[in-house]
């Protein structure tokens, strides 16, 4: 069989994204690499608890979030969250077209989420917590922004492996893409519930 | 079955720039790691010229503070690492017995990165002066230095490091997933073990220093205020960052000399490397150690008793794991029949000197004693003991050694015997005297100093140590020269090893190995030898191979990433957009046009082994 | 008589299938049980935050925990890290935590000189 010949039912494998040596080695590449991330993170939280009461004039932490908001982001990068476990699923079972359907639900969560997180840093900006305002500004908006942008590549990633695989059902070489996403949006949500945590509810109580 | 073999041979300079062998990119990696060494070590000679004598006027003070922080920084990130990972890249795949790395690709990505990183990072002195901050850059100096100096720092080593990263995890995982039957971890060479560990560092290293220049280019360009004490900021966040990345990358820079060291020592001495399985031990345990004690670095900063307590009983620590190899060097070497070759002759050399290295790290560990060292030539005396003394000593010893695989030529004997002992002598008359420079209270990173306090002849003799350092690098480039003018190609197995590297004719077949070896040991080539075989057992028939196409989709990436750097240094946002995009459409094209590699046919195979290719 | 074999092979093959369905059914019910629970441990985050009958500095330990809770859910039943074949990742990530919490724990306590 082919790599890239069209899994039937007859011939599909209990892992498609491990089926080939290329499948594994991106598998535990892409695994070491959130390995990575992890550090690349918590750099960017140390660095944020450093400084988050640093605010200077500007606004403290307590006066401007908005729990309701977060809370909102929160539920809609969770739900994301498990549509793409469900795409996964969909997957195992060659359920092509309810894996895309459960792929375009992600990537939809993902788009309101980055909509949301833009609105509420404009309101942060009008009412004067900017990246330059203190220390704090500078921190909360990087460790914030660099998961912003880590979101926007996720919603990348996905249109693109969508788009480019439309009619080409499943096979051994995009079975792993398709499963390289879903791990890197889980650990994008992963970031996600420690900013909820550490930035906006810690900051709630100071 | 192959109906998409459609495959273009390129040649020539095309061959090289869309290459994703790993074989070609270890001599990518060599040959600029090789010319970043030269200028880094031309910027070292300026320096010794200058403080040849007191209150010489050779260089500037200005240009003495960028010659210091481009000498570290180059030979740290862009002469140590890269050519590390040439012998990385050259060997290690052939070590497990595997045809390539896990990611060809990325691994042509990794390298472009880091050369177009260090092209950018060396601009900087054609465009307005170098960064001046020291390699380590702390704040605030490295956020109030003028000109675009630091700005080239934080980028050009910013796009290096992303490819840094990326071949550390191709190797974790070549190692962890494309091992040849029966080569088990604990049958692995220690050179692919040290590579293995270092990879893991970098893993974990790397991303600190990411987000470290992420937060020194936001304040620089984009006016953030992390490390501004007026508005909030600390600076000791930069010194934590750098810290946690830098301790852990001197691991990443010296394991690789100890897997080095190792395979040579075993290999002139006829014997099994002693006390293997302490051997791994060691090198993970100082791998995880090399995480625990980046305080030491700070101990002067006033982080109180009990931090510089813990963190000076940590580095204490890391003498023992290093002990433990020492001896096992020694214990290799004894009653084995061994042969003093070049490649020998640097093992040996790097021994002691390093011993020596570690003796001052183990003086310089105790913080009471260290406020007395830090910021003087002793610490001066001290890394460069152990990255000059042992990892540098650690790559010569390499080069002799692996030149036969990777360049098809023998390095002359007799000259690297000149190039070892110039080095060698030239090496300890630089630094052994500036242990009392620095205990006479001479501080490091001074462009001058006073006549009558008794610096001057301990700086002359430094001076012309360095020169003589010189000397043996250009012999190594006139042994290079000459092998490369003769026609005769080396053995297969020139020095009688015992490692899979050595299975393989010259030149290695592109496939590395026509049927893929079983391994019945450790030292498996040397298995077959004692059992009277001489070659390799296969593992499988002769068949079809697999092989990745080339592209030229990492050099326009790296180009991309290159073009943005100049954008960010001079806040000119069309170039940094317009290279980012350039770097996206690459990522866009690599995941949409399908490439699957294309076969080498059974036939062209089998013709090779007739014909002793392969 | 292969004839029979076949037919046997047929059942093997359909038994196998069934077995697969019901584990991968098995697993939908895990992920919907875990997602419910990271829903909860998320209210009941925002509720000790909000309340003030909970105390603040008891309310950040808790709601620390509850975070911890939510990823090893995350973890290990969404990224299948209790799955066969993922001793690699867990070193992998085990490793990244660890170093993640010293950075952390450094940047947090070692900065500020009380």
């Amino acid at each position: 069989m082919h790599a890239d010949e069209r899994l039937t039912d007859a011939n599909f494998p209990d892992h498609p994204e491990k089926a080939t040596l290329e499948g594994k080695n991106k598998f535990l590449g892409f695994w070491l690499f959130l390995g990575g991330e992890t550090v690349l993170f918590a750099t960017l939280f140390g660095t944020y608890l450093g400084l988050r009461n640093m605010h200077m004039d500007g606004p403290a932490g307590e006066e401007i979030f908005k729990l309701p908001m977060v809370f909102v982001a929160t539920m809609l990068l969770l739900t994301s969250s498990l549509t793409s476990v469900y795409s996964v699923l969909a997957m195992k079972q060659n359920r092509v077209k309810a894996m895309q359907g459960w792929f375009i639900v992600t990537l939809i969560l993902g788009l309101a989420f980055l909509g949301l997180e833009i609105y509420e840093f404009v309101e942060y900006v009008h009412e004067g917590h900017t990246f330059t305002s203190s220390a704090f500004g500078s921190a909360f908006y990087t460790l914030v922004g660099f998961h912003g942008g880590h979101v926007l590549f996720g919603c990348l990633w996905i249109a693109t492996l969508l788009a480019r695989n439309w009619n080409r059902g499943l096979t051994l070489v995009n079975a792993p893409k398709y499963y390289l996403f879903a791990l890197y949006w889980h650990f994008v949500d992963v970031v996600w519930v420690f900013i909820f945590t550490v930035v906006y509810l810690m900051g709630k109580v100071g | 079955m192959s109906t998409h073999a459609s495959h273009k041979k390129r040649t020539g300079l095309m061959d090289w720039l869309t290459t994703v062998d790993h074989k070609k990119i270890g001599i990518l990696y060599l040959l600029s790691g090789g010319f970043f060494f030269l200028i880094g070590g031309l910027e070292a000679i300026l320096m010794r010229i200058q403080l040849i004598k007191p209150e010489n006027d050779f260089v500037s003070a200005e240009m003495f503070n960028q010659l210091l922080t481009m000498h570290g920084t180059t030979m740290i990130f862009l002469a140590a690492m890269p050519i590390i990972f040439a012998f990385m890249n050259a060997i290690v795949p052939l070590q497990i017995g595997a045809r390539d790395v896990a990611f060809p690709y990325v691994n042509a990505v990794g390298f472009w990165l880091f050369f177009f990183g260090g092209v950018l990072l060396n601009m900087s002195w054609f465009l307005g002066g170098a960064p001046d901050a020291g390699w380590t850059a702390y704040a605030p100096l490295s956020t109030v230095s003028a000109g675009h100096g630091v700005d080239f720092y934080v980028l050009g080593l910013q796009i290096a490091g992303a490819g840094t990263l990326a071949g550390g995890i191709n190797f974790l995982v070549t190692i962890i997933n494309m091992r040849a039957p029966g080569m088990t971890f604990m049958r692995m060479p220690l050179f692919t073990w040290a590579s293995f560990v270092t990879s893991g560092l970098i893993l974990f290293a790397f991303p600190a220093l990411t987000v470290g220049f992420f937060l020194l280019m936001f304040e620089r360009v984009f006016g953030a205020h992390f490390f501004n004490a007026d508005m909030g900021g600390n600076v000791l966040i930069w010194e934590h960052i750098f810290w946690i990345f830098g301790h852990p990358e001197v691991y990443i820079l010296i394991l690789p000399a100890f897997g080095i060291i190792s395979e040579i020592v075993s290999t002139f001495s006829k014997k099994r490397l002693f006390g293997y399985s302490a051997m791994v031990f060691a090198t993970v345990l100082i791998g995880f150690l090399g995480f625990m004690v980046w305080v030491h670095h700070m101990f002067t900063v006033g982080l109180g008793a009990v931090a510089n307590s813990i963190f000076a009983v940590a580095t204490m620590a890391i003498a023992i794991p290093t002990g433990v190899k020492i001896f096992n060097w020694i214990f290799t070497m004894w009653g084995g029949q061994i042969r003093f070759t070049a490649p020998m002759l640097f093992a040996v050399g790097f021994i002691p000197t390093f011993v020596m290295g570690g003796v001052t790290g183990v003086m310089l560990s105790v913080p009471a004693a260290d406020y007395q060292y830090h910021d003087s030539y002793f610490v001066v005396a001290h890394f460069h003991y152990v990255i000059v003394g042992g990892l540098v000593l650690g790559l010569f010893a390499g080069l002799y050694y692996w030149y036969p695989r990777m360049f098809n030529r023998v390095l002359n004997d007799t000259l690297g015997k000149w190039n070892f002992w110039l080095f060698f002598i030239g090496f300890h008359l630089t630094f052994f005297p500036q242990h009392w420079l620095g205990l006479m209270g001479m501080p490091r990173r001074v462009f001058t100093y006073m006549s009558g306090q008794q610096l001057d002849t301990s700086n002359f003799v430094s001076t012309i140590g360095a020169l003589l350092m010189g000397a043996g690098t250009i012999v190594l480039f006139i042994n290079i020269i000459i092998s490369a003018s003769k026609k005769n190609i080396a053995s297969a197995d020139p020095w009688d090893g015992r490692t899979l590297e050595w299975a393989m004719p010259v030149p290695t077949p592109e496939y590395n190995f026509a049927q893929t070896p079983l391994v019945r040991g450790l030292d498996a080539l040397y298995v077959e030898k004692t059992a009277g075989n001489g070659k390799m057992t296969p593992a499988e028939p002769v068949g079809e191979i697999h092989m990745p196409n080339g592209s030229i989709l990492p050099f326009i990436m790296s180009v991309g990433m290159f073009i943005s750097g100049f954008g960010f240094i001079y806040a000119n946002w069309y170039a940094a957009g317009g290279g980012l995009g350039i770097v996206l459409i690459t990522m866009f094209l690599r995941s949409v046009i399908d490439d699957h590699g294309y076969h080498i046919h059974k036939e062209e195979v089998e013709a090779d082994i007739k014909g002793g290719r392969a | 008589m292969a004839d029979h074999q076949q037919k046997s092979d047929k059942t093997v093959h359909r038994h196998e299938a069934l077995q697969k369905k019901l584990a991968l059914k098995e697993e939908r019910k895990h992920h919907n049980v875990s997602f419910i629970m990271m829903i909860l441990l998320t209210l009941v985050a925002f509720y000790a935050i909000s309340s003030d009958k909970i105390g603040d500095s008891f309310a950040v330990m808790f709601i620390l925990v509850l975070a911890v809770v939510q990823v090893f859910f995350q973890l290990y039943i969404w990224m299948h890290l209790s799955h066969k074949g993922h001793e690699f990742p867990i070193w992998g990530m085990a490793s990244g935590i660890l170093i993640a919490a010293i950075t952390v724990a450094s940047l947090m306590g070692m900065i500020w000189t009380s």
